[in-house]
């Protein structure tokens, strides 16, 4: 506005002198409103892997991109909420319950288990996944451009920058060259993540050791073993499971001196030493304004895939600390978020 | 001429002007309100016109300075990430990478999120260091870019920026490459990931619902509010946008008007941004953008209507007020047409009308006057002779017809056989004989300006010096009876060759009488009343055919100006003594 000319300025006053004309006119006639009932009001059933808990920034955020769209939960829509407790493989039943309960909408955020848990469901019905994958290599759409099916969603970049996670761990700990790998054997893209970071190692020559958990159990174990392997540092895959779980990572990764790297920035907010991921806070905005978006009437299959654009780097001080480790001027200058 | 007046003096109220074909009331409404709309009208139209136009520059205008904003903001985007990269092209390349570019290269990562990946090439336009988001970082990477147009466009024009390129089919990138100032210091070649415009896109809002968006040089869309739009990279569905685009390009640079991917009719203008062969198009939904128009425009009909409606009722009064004293005068004018000369037409509007009306009234009041005289004229036309007549009205007296007595000569004459000739035959043939016979006596009798006071029957009774004395009274009588004779004497030889047995006698009298008006206001006569009318009238009866008979007065009064034969003295009814009568005789001395 202050950069418009003023005659601008005057024709847009004069615009509103107007308007406040016609509306005194049009207020007679406005006075009465439509209060016409909404025939019911539109469900979205959300799928999660965990429980609320862990689920509560995602939520948060979902619910802003739902916002985002006019849509306030219980005022204008109602979301049934359906919760793994982390026992992924009561997915799919959760899934089928909520097709069952016929639902408007699936919301199916937090990792490639869940979605193709809800696309295994129904074929039909609306289905809007967050995923760190790629969705077009998992089988759920077409092509990110046009999804073509009943699913579409937001692809965080996580699973894609696995590697940099090992690059960001080697440039910390220059002059070592055994890391280990955790990965999630039950996850989808396990495989994948496997391949590409062993592709990341040898064009970096550097040693991997992969090491396998898909239960909270074999964590413990887990570190036990990068410490007695003697591993510079412990790289995660990316993996909702571990994502979700980044407290109890982080107390093992102090407690047994490994310094560790995983997806999501929690870690190291909760004591561990860096993160590198996609911003999951943009990732569950999206599912919610594509939720929101649906629930207006628009077809999954004409929303493209959307990638977050943001990719971020958290990296902990005092973690550095504890373990005897500085931050070289590259990493402290690449860090998009330093607890100190 | 002549002909209308007398048309118009037949009668003016059994024959009232036909029905006018149309009203004067009709004309003047017509006319003022012609007067008072047809300019209204004419400046609502112009008003119209140029408000509309004006509006519609001033809303180009508008978009115009909107889409400028929005490309400079744009441009700004763009110049802020080419910016932040001349920062990398700052130090010479030496033989082994510098720590610090590599540290800028990182910082610039962190700073500018747009950035996916950027590549720094030495002079040769070899790779020395490749960092990314996503990618590996590579030193050293020895890729040769010596012949990629980036590296060349770069160094011919500082500042390279490639065509847009849909990653994975979706998301929107574009290679940007910047030289160092000298030709040492290499160039920056950086991935831009476009989809980052879209915190710029978003902001930009114009009007209330208006939105920009961005189409790359071949028409595919960059960057729009719906980021989805950009992501489908589908030309089908961004082909409106195109369209967009097209419209103004044919309406050279005009704001144009046309449909949106959600089919709404919007207003568009568009700014270009230089050295990126991209176009910044603002849109504005039409109806909101047309709004202060059709506002205009509604306000202006609600003047005309109100204006044609002030128009009507004023014309209608002032038609009321020019045609109502043309009513009152024209009832005026009827009814003094009519006779109603004391009619009066009351009219005070203070103007040509008030003064039409006082002419009117005016003439009224002659008309009266005028017609009293002509009354009175053809009053005395009845008994005196026209000049006499004419003369008494002159002087505007008619005291003289007061009651007095004065020494007149009353003559009588009648005809001889009358009653035998009125039995015997027609009607028509006594009229006849009779129209004649006095039309003898009237012109002999006017000739000599005396009084025909009556006809009566086959008489009549003249009198002389009243009520204009006249001198010589006896004289003239004797006279004027001689020329009856003659004149009636000529009749009664045409009537006689027709076998009408008729004579005429006259016989006259002088002496005093009483004179004057007598009778009732319907019926006036002039009268001579004594002892002279009885004995002019005995001396008639008396008179033999072509005989005029007189009494002694006369005969003395005569003289010997006139032949005369004394008779025997005569036994008269209604005198005791006989009376001494003369008789003229005719022919001789004349």
């Amino acid at each position: 506005m202050p950069l418009l000319p003023s005659t601008y300025a005057e024709a847009v006053d004069r615009m509103r002198r107007r308007d406040f004309i016609a509306l005194l006119g049009a207020a007679a006639v406005w006075t009465v409103p439509a209060r016409s009932q909404p025939a019911a009001m539109p469900v979205i059933g959300y799928l999660g892997s965990e429980s609320p808990g862990p689920y509560a920034s995602r939520l948060k955020a979902f619910r802003e991109g739902l916002a985002e769209t006019g849509y306030v939960e219980g005022r204008n829509v109602s979301v049934e909420y359906r919760w793994a407790e982390g026992r992924y493989r009561e997915l799919p039943a959760l899934a089928k319950d909520l097709v069952n309960r016929n639902v408007t909408v699936i919301v199916a955020p937090g990792g490639a288990e869940v979605a193709l848990a809800a696309k295994a469901a129904s074929a039909t019905l609306p289905i809007v996944f967050e995923l760190g994958g790629d969705p077009v290599a998992l089988g759920l759409v077409g092509s990110l451009s046009r999804p073509g099916g009943n699913l579409t969603g937001v692809s965080s970049l996580s699973v894609e920058v696995s590697r940099k996670r090992l690059e960001f761990m080697n440039e910390l700990r220059r002059g070592t060259n055994v890391f280990a790998f955790a990965l999630n054997p039950t996850s989808p893209t396990s495989a994948s993540q496997l391949k590409n970071l062993q592709a990341a190692a040898d064009s970096l020559g550097l040693e991997l050791v992969a090491l396998k958990a898909s239960d909270e159990k074999e964590f413990e174990g887990m570190f036990a073993a990068v410490r007695e392997m003697r591993a510079a540092g412990l790289v995660f895959s990316s993996d909702p499971y571990f994502a979700y779980r980044s407290d109890q990572l982080a107390a093992l990764a102090v407690k047994h001196g490994v310094p560790a790297i995983t997806q999501s920035r929690d870690f190291p907010i909760a004591g561990g030493l860096m993160s590198y991921g996609g911003d999951f806070g943009q990732s569950h905005r999206h599912t919610g304004v594509y939720a929101g978006r649906i629930l207006k009437g628009e077809k999954p299959s004409e929303l493209p895939v959307q990638r977050v654009t943001k990719v971020e780097l958290f990296i902990n001080l005092k973690a550095a600390n504890a373990l005897g480790i500085a931050f070289p001027p590259s990493l402290l200058s690449s860090a998009d978020g330093v607890i100190e | 001429m002549t002909g209308r007046r007398a048309v118009a003096r037949t009668d003016p109220v059994s024959d009232p002007p036909s029905a006018p074909r149309t009203s004067l009331f009709k004309k003047y409404f017509r006319a003022l309100f012609a007067a008072v709309a047809l300019p209204l009208l004419i400046a609502s139209a112009s008003e119209t016109w140029f408000g509309y136009h004006d509006q519609r520059a001033r809303l180009n205008d508008r978009l115009d300075a909107e889409a400028r904003l929005a490309a400079v903001k744009i441009q700004d985007f763009i110049e802020g990430i080419r910016e932040q990269l001349g920062w990398t092209v700052q130090l010479p390349w030496t033989e082994n990478i510098d720590d610090r570019q590599r540290l800028d290269a990182l910082r610039l990562l962190r700073q500018v999120p747009a950035v996916a990946s950027l590549t720094l090439v030495d002079a040769t336009g070899k790779e020395r260091l490749f960092v990314s988001r996503i990618g590996l970082n590579r030193i050293e990477g020895g890729d040769d870019y010596s012949t990629k147009p980036a590296f060349l466009g770069a160094r011919s024009e500082r500042a390279w920026f490639g065509p847009v390129t849909f990653q994975g089919g979706s998301e929107p990138f574009m290679t940007v490459a910047v030289a160092g100032n000298r030709s040492a210091v290499g160039v920056a070649i950086a991935e831009i990931n476009l989809k980052f415009i879209w915190e710029v896109i978003s902001a930009i809002r114009v009007g209330r619902t208006g939105e920009a968006f961005v189409l790359d040089g071949p028409g595919r869309l960059v960057a729009h509010p719906d980021i989805s739009l950009v992501l489908r990279a589908e030309e089908a569905a961004q082909q409106p946008l195109e369209g967009l685009r097209d419209a103004i390009i044919e309406r050279a640079g005009q704001s144009a008007t046309g449909r949106d991917t959600t089919r709404t009719t919007v207003v568009a203008a568009m700014a270009q941004i230089p050295g990126l062969d991209w176009s910044v198009i603002v849109k504005q939904p039409l109806s909101e953008a047309f709004q202060p128009i059709y506002a205009a425009l509604w306000r202006t009909g609600g003047l005309l209507i109100a204006g044609t409606a002030l128009a009507a009722l004023l014309a209608y009064w002032l038609a009321q007020r020019m045609t109502g004293p043309i009513r009152l005068l024209e009832d005026g004018v009827a009814r003094i047409g009519a006779g109603q000369f004391d009619h009066r037409i009351n009219l005070a509007t203070g103007d040509e009308f008030e003064r039409l009306a006082t002419r009117f009234n005016e003439m009224a009041g002659e008309l009266a006057i005028s017609q009293e005289r002509s009354e009175r004229i053809s009053r005395l036309r009845r008994f005196l002779a026209p000049q006499v007549a004419e003369l008494v009205d002159r002087t505007g007296d008619d005291s003289v017809l007061d009651g007095r007595r004065v020494e007149v000569v009353v003559v009588f004459c009648d005809l001889r056989g009358f009653t035998a000739f009125s039995a015997q035959s027609e009607p028509e043939t006594v009229m006849a004989v009779l129209g004649e016979y006095f039309g003898a006596l009237e012109k002999v009798v006017s000739a000599h300006e005396a009084t025909l006071l009556s006809f009566t029957g086959d008489g009549a009774m003249v009198l002389v010096n009243a009520p204009v004395s006249c001198p010589d009274p006896a004289m003239r009588a004797v006279t004027m009876a001689s020329d009856m004779q003659m004149s009636v004497q000529k009749l009664l030889v045409g009537w006689r060759a027709l076998g009408h047995r008729l004579g005429f006698g006259v016989g006259l009298a002088m002496g005093p009488a009483t004179v004057g008006r007598i009778g009732s206001e319907g019926r006036l006569d002039y009268a001579a009343i004594g002892n002279v009318t009885n004995l002019a009238a005995r001396l008639c009866a008396s008179a033999d055919d072509s005989e005029i008979l007189i009494d002694r007065s006369a005969a003395s009064a005569v003289g010997s100006a006139v032949p005369l034969v004394e008779l025997d003295a005569r036994l008269l009814k209604g005198f005791n003594q006989p009376v001494p009568v003369f008789a003229v005789v005719i022919g001789v001395g004349q």
